[in-house]
């Protein structure tokens, strides 16, 4: 594998279970086993009833495009060869919204609305990222 | 506030800046010298009576209050410092209210000051992005894991909600960026000056769409500084205090998004019908929107202004892309915004230029862009916050 030039995710103890998840290609988030809520990014605690008891939970994967936008001007070297890229932000059937890149799709093709569903993308040996493509469901 | 009521119990006695440019090739340190020194002179003041100060962002690209003072001779009571957001000019100047008032000090210089100059592009964003790498992200909707970084790109993506929300444009956007530079025009410190038009606007280059160059604000270096103090100590300086008559806190939470109000559904954001009712700033100064003779708003990004406008209640939620047309928000229009120019065209200084504005129009020194017989005048931000002046 070519060497990874993006960035790197900053592990903490905390959300450490959310990328392990995803390099078993599940994704997972923390769910209140108290009120059932389903909150991202990981919390020490449910952010609706301060439960600490809560299981890493795998979820649909499916989810809505928020809101996105499109880089044209270059950050970072890793990501300078794609530009124009997009960043979307996905609303998930669960709740939560996370940040991520939209595959499969052209840029001028996004919409608000959308369905989408999780791309496990190896990018190195110990990292997987939630990518997310068109989806007919 | 029965206990402790502040308004109009204190007040700003003086206002000053350094030059502001996009190549000063001075440090911040140098540039808040300058700016406290002329703030202290505007005020009549002298550096012996000045005992608190509260700086907002600092180093390493500003200045922090813990090398002001020692460096400039200063003898402080009460310090303290934000850390490095723009967000935080109205907080400042409440807590300096708070301690005037409490007693723990008698004169508070509020400040930010910050050198870019020797910074290279792109000075935001990327691989210096450091918020980006903190525990839960960055405040600006940051995730350099998928090459979301600056703060511009988290204005872009509330500009894309708004837009797919309400169904308005880049092109009506633009009525922000023209407006503020036709002001800057008018000031001679003011580092873009030369008039820009919608289709300016629309030809600038994508920077993170839809937001475009124009939509971006400047990157340079300066600083400004504001002296709080009691209303009855100022009555007593050399020019007319600006009372503060309102101010509204900084809220946090899960339903904040710093670029966006409730409701519009940006990072954890609910999605509602947000309202904005009456905001506790104007129940505490007593006034409405009618007596608001001009506003004032961070505008690092264009789009902040309109979110400024709908979540103080100047217009309904999706109505500020069309509020700010036809010269509504422009000298002489019904609602004249950040007539300095804003960070849009004055420069960046932190939101702190935008106060040392108020101060002048309030006192009618504003000259060929004096808002005529300006009495109450408001500072209220996309993120929630807000002060209202009145002379």
């Amino acid at each position: 594998m070519a060497q990874y030039l993006k960035p790197l995710p900053t592990i903490t103890p905390l959300n450490q279970p959310y990328w392990d998840s995803l390099r078993r290609h599940e994704l997972r988030m923390q769910r209140c086993d108290k009120c059932a809520r389903v909150w991202y990014p990981p919390s020490p605690l449910c952010p609706r009833c301060w439960s600490r008891q809560f299981s890493w939970t795998p979820l649909s994967g499916r989810g809505r495009v928020s809101s996105w936008v499109v880089f044209h001007q270059p950050y970072f070297k890793g990501f300078e060869s794609e530009i124009p890229y997009n960043v979307a932000e996905v609303e998930l059937d669960e709740g939560p919204r996370l940040m991520t890149n939209l595959v499969g799709i052209a840029n001028h093709d996004i919409r608000a609305g959308m369905r989408v569903e999780v791309v496990y993308d190896d990018v190195t040996a110990d990292l997987t990222l939630a990518r997310f493509k068109p989806s007919t469901s | 506030m029965a206990s402790f009521d502040l308004k109009d119990k204190t007040a700003i006695a003086g206002a000053g800046s350094s030059p502001f440019g996009r190549k000063l090739h001075r440090s911040p340190i140098d540039l808040a010298a300058e700016a406290i020194a002329n703030a202290l002179d505007d005020a009549g003041l002298g550096r012996d009576q000045l005992d608190g100060m509260i700086v907002s962002f600092g180093s390493p690209l500003g200045a922090d209050v813990d090398t002001i003072a020692p460096l400039l001779g200063l003898k402080l009571r009460a310090y303290s410092q934000t850390w490095a957001h723009g967000r935080f000019t109205a907080s400042c100047i409440q807590w300096a209210s708070m301690m005037v008032c409490a007693g723990l000090a008698n004169a508070v210089a509020c400040l930010g000051s910050w050198s870019l100059s020797h910074i290279r592009r792109p000075k935001f964003g990327g691989a210096g992005d450091r918020e980006g790498a903190r525990e839960a992200g960055g405040g600006h909707g940051e995730d350099p894991v998928f090459g979301m970084t600056s703060p511009g790109a988290g204005a872009a993506l509330v500009a894309r909600r708004y837009f797919e929300r309400y169904g308005a444009n880049s092109r009506q956007l633009a009525s922000v960026p023209v407006a503020f530079r036709k002001h800057a025009a008018l000031n001679p410190n003011a580092i873009m000056r030369a008039p820009i038009t919608v289709d300016d606007h629309q030809a600038s280059r994508l920077v993170c769409e839809p937001l475009r160059l124009l939509d971006y604000c400047l990157v340079n270096d300066g600083a400004a500084c504001v002296i709080v103090t009691t209303a009855e100590r100022a009555r007593d300086l050399r020019k007319p205090p600006v009372y503060i008559s309102g101010m509204q806190p900084l809220p946090g939470g899960a339903e904040e998004f710093i670029w966006s109000y409730p409701g519009l559904g940006v990072a954890q954001q609910s999605v509602f019908d947000y309202d904005a009712g009456v905001q506790p700033v104007y129940r505490m100064a007593g006034v409405t929107h009618k007596d608001i003779d001009a506003l004032f708003t961070y505008d690092a990004f264009s789009i902040l202004a309109w979110i400024a406008l709908e979540r103080f209640g100047f217009c309904k939620p999706g109505e500020a892309a069309a509020f700010t047309q036809d010269g509504r928000i422009e000298l002489g229009g019904e609602l004249p915004m950040n007539t300095n120019g804003g960070l849009l065209s004055e420069g960046h200084i932190l939101g702190w230029a935008h106060q040392v504005e108020i101060v002048r129009q309030l006192r009618g020194e504003c000259g060929p862009r004096q808002i005529r017989g300006a009495e109450v005048i408001q500072w209220a931000n996309c993120y929630g916050d807000s002060m209202i002046y009145r002379n």
